[in-house]
């Protein structure tokens, strides 16, 4: 499973398909306060990208796989407007 | 399985009849543009979602298809009828295929064999490439800077610049909704871009609350800065250029002047107006330095060194309002002229604009919910029962006045029944509602049967089909299907001439064949006909002759409708010879006994070089019947109200003994007289009554009378199916529970008799 889930906290680990989506939903909705932890993870399919930038739980660990790490963090610091 | 693979299936299912339809309807009208795109999308999209699994025989093949019918959308190759026959073909072959997968999960063993034989059939069609190479559709190419760069930090937007040496691309990349279903990752794609340089990630619309969101929808847009030519980019992103907008930054943006920004301008505006807010001195002074902090970190971003100082120098309202002016004169020719419409009209950045993208954008989601069918089943069987139970509350009412004396209470019981009872029948109706399907759902196929089967023969067939949103209950439509493809067959075999043979009878050469469909009290009438040569009664009598069916005599005295009538024989075939079409060793008698299974009947009109017409009443829903009741000594029967003729009152002096049977007149018709309680093999009645109760009905084509005890009332009743020990009794259709509790069984009389 790439993704385990435990109370508060959703562990994303390795390559993460948009399969994981549905799980990854279900477990925003029921955690109102959510933390996701990405250091594990080396691939995030847009899916669940755009549910984590919708949901905007805390993210207590950035992936370190270098290229995600790059592109991913900064697209939480702004808010991701309408377009 | 997957959910994404059980959502996969249906919805190829959707696009493979989609585009087997629109090939139909284009093959007559191939220029008609709507048509082919709307092929070409189905079957696009359907490639793109089948890309999500590792079914790589099945998108190729798709592939195949979408590659030649996208060179006939865009005018490279004409559509012609083999290629039809070959794109259907292929799109058979799919929808097996789609079978197999939500069976097995995979794809059978020899689907790539089969994928890549078609495949390159398919691509045999595709002309030859003359020198030039195939043209990939280019990315939209916008003339105008996009908006969105106005709005980028201007720290962000130089660091961009600052490390590269080549032209800056701007891209924006907004995949549509269902992109996920195509198997495009776009966050990843843009992730794998050498040279990005900036990634934005936008919403195309407000996501809205979590608790309604589809993950599976994709609402996020992105936003590039890369350094590569933008042939590069087109180059990587050439699965999804439609989506795509490429521009590119003019180098010399670069330059530490000039990034023109709309956002600073506003940025300044915004300024002046702070401080021209009313206030007290010590607001206005806080105020001030606020608004000369931000100036001087826009200054420095914008790498406007040059008005540092004069920034410096202005310390109060007056001389930081003619700083505020200079900055604005300076903004205001870089922004604006080519777009006018990024200035904002007053308020935030964003918030004018959104309501307007969100008007554009929201479309109506789809209302509809995809079911498991045993759901809406097991809802029917407990409507089922809680109907039974409701009639139990009128005995139950009789009880409170007969054995407890309450009238009081009896009538409160009664009034809270029939509420319950309305309730219930309303409930009734819904789910019944909920199972109603249109005939559209067997008649869909038939273009495509009549298509083919005239290509075959060689015979020029117009189908037509009116009414096919008539609708029925799902198990009726589902039990259609087998036998409608035998009446259409029948009739493009048997019925319809050559167009030699139809010049020569001064018909004109394209016969028509037309499937009909209404609804008529609680019956859904389905006609087939046609304007064929029609049946030959003479032909079918002697036929019947032939084969031992009917002798000499009857044949002589049989009416021509007899005659026809009788082309529903078991073991009766008019096809002189047997081919693969129709009259597969199974004939009409097959489309009866089908169409009776359902509580239908069959009746068939002809003539002779006009065409035949085949009539189909069926009952709306099979859930609930209505039947007759009828006492034989203690018991209670049910008789189906649809067989019966009518109930008649004999006295016994009229009933006539004819060796050892008995019959008696009715209306100048002998009718047989039958006696139930001897075909049930009870004991016969004791005494002798002046009357007889006679039930006349007609079964298989004849009439009879039976002879029962009483007649009761007619009731509706939802029929089980006898089952366990008692499946293999003869004579009884299902068993009913009454209100009171008892049993009633319905008879199937074709059994008794």
């Amino acid at each position: 499973m790439p993704v385990t889930f435990t109370k508060t906290m959703a562990r994303m680990v390795d390559v993460c398909t948009v399969e994981e989506a549905m799980p990854l939903l279900d477990f925003l909705k029921s955690t109102p306060k959510a933390r996701v932890d990405l250091s594990a993870c080396v691939y995030l399919h847009t899916a669940l990208l755009q549910l984590l930038l919708q949901a905007r739980p805390k993210i207590s660990g950035w992936p370190t796989e270098p290229l995600l790490a790059r592109w991913l963090q900064p697209l939480f610091t702004t808010d991701p407007q309408t377009a | 399985m997957t959910t994404l693979l059980e959502r996969f299936i249906p919805e190829s299912r959707d696009y493979l009849e989609s585009a087997a339809a629109g090939l139909l309807k284009l093959e007559r009208d191939p220029a008609d543009e709507g048509l082919i795109n709307e092929v070409f999308r189905a079957v696009h999209t359907l490639k793109g979602a089948s890309g999500l699994f590792d079914i790589p025989g099945l998108t190729r093949l798709v592939h195949a298809g979408e590659d030649v019918l996208g060179a006939v959308r865009e005018g490279r190759l004409g559509l012609d009828s083999e290629m039809v026959d070959l794109l259907l073909g292929a799109l058979d072959h799919v929808s097996n295929w789609i079978d197999g997968l939500e069976r097995h999960g995979c794809l059978p063993a020899d689907a790539d064999g089969v994928s890549a034989g078609l495949s390159k059939r398919l691509w045999d069609f595709m002309p030859a490439p003359d020198g030039a190479p195939r043209t990939e559709p280019a990315a939209l190419r916008s003339t105008a800077p996009p908006a969105w760069l106005d709005d980028l930090a201007p720290a962000s937007l130089r660091a961009a610049f600052e490390t590269a040496d080549g032209p800056i691309v701007a891209v924006s990349y907004m995949p549509d909704d269902g992109c996920f279903y195509r198997a495009e990752d776009p966050f990843n794609l843009l992730q794998q871009l050498p040279g990005l340089r900036l990634l934005r990630a936008v919403f195309r619309e407000a996501p809205g609350a979590l608790a309604e969101a589809d993950p599976f929808r994709s609402l996020l847009g992105f936003q590039a800065l890369v350094a590569q030519p933008r042939s590069e980019i087109e180059q990587l992103l050439r699965y999804v250029l439609d989506q795509v907008t490429l521009y590119e930054v003019a180098a010399a943006s670069s330059s530490a002047n000039s990034p023109p920004s709309s956002m600073a301008a506003r940025l300044i505006e915004e300024q002046r107006r702070i401080i021209m807010l009313p206030g007290d001195d010590a607001t206005l002074a806080s105020r001030l330095t606020a608004v000369s902090f931000t100036l001087g970190t826009l200054l420095t971003s914008l790498d406007w060194l040059d008005h540092q100082e004069a920034l410096a120098a202005a310390t109060d309202r007056e001389s930081l309002i003619a700083v505020i002016d200079l900055l604005l004169q300076r903004a205001a020719p870089t922004r604006g002229a080519p777009d006018a419409s990024v200035a904002p009209a007053g308020g935030g950045p964003a918030a004018t604009a959104i309501p307007a993208v969100l008007a554009e954008e929201r479309r109506p989601l789809p209302r509809m919910l995809r079911v498991d069918q045993d759901k809406v089943d097991a809802l029917m069987t407990l409507i089922a029962e809680l109907v039974v139970s409701k009639n139990s509350l009128p005995f139950l009412a009789r009880r409170a006045e007969d054995v407890y004396g309450s009238r009081d209470m009896s009538r409160e019981i009664k009034d809270q029944y029939s509420v319950i009872d309305r309730l219930a029948q309303e409930m009734q109706r819904a789910i019944l509602d909920i199972r109603m399907l249109p005939v559209s759902e067997v008649f869909e196929r038939f273009p495509r049967l009549v298509r083919d089967l005239s290509r075959k023969l060689e015979k020029q067939i117009t189908l037509k089909v009116i009414g096919e949103e008539t609708a029925a209950d799902k198990n009726i439509i589902e039990a259609l299907g087998d036998p409608l493809i035998h009446l259409v067959r029948n009739s493009i075999d048997h019925g319809i001439e050559s167009p030699e043979q139809r010049a020569a009878a001064g018909k004109p050469e394209a016969a028509t064949i037309q499937l009909r469909a209404w609804q008529e009290g609680d019956q859904v009438i389905i006609e087939v006909s046609d304007d064929g040569k029609g049946i030959d009664p003479a032909i079918v009598k002697a036929k019947a002759l032939e084969k031992g069916l009917i002798t000499v005599e009857k044949a002589h005295s049989m009416t021509d409708q007899d005659a026809i009538n009788l082309i529903f024989l078991p073991g009766f075939s008019t096809a002189a010879s047997i081919s693969d079409l129709s009259g597969r060793g199974v004939g009409m008698d097959v489309v009866r006994t089908a169409i009776e299974k359902i509580n239908g009947h069959v009746t068939l009109s002809s003539e002779l070089g006009a065409g035949t017409l085949i009539r189909l009443s069926l009952p709306l829903s099979m859930a609930v019947s209505r039947v007759m009741m009828i006492e034989i000594g203690d018991g209670l029967f049910g008789v189906p109200m649809d067989i019966i003729v009518e109930t008649v009152k004999i006295p016994r002096s009229l009933i006539r003994s004819i060796k050892r049977a008995e019959a008696f007149v009715l209306r100048n018709a002998i009718i047989p007289l039958l006696r139930l309680r001897s075909l049930l093999e009870l004991a016969p009645r004791e005494g002798v009554a002046e009357e007889e109760a006679v039930l006349v009905v007609r079964v298989a084509n004849s009439t009879v009378g039976l002879v029962v005890d009483r007649f009761r009332e007619g009731i509706d009743v939802i029929q089980k199916p006898m089952d366990g020990l008692l499946a293999g009794m003869r004579g009884y259709s299902g068993s009913a529970l009454l209100g009171d509790g008892r049993v009633l069984l319905v008879l199937n009389l074709k059994e008794l008799l």
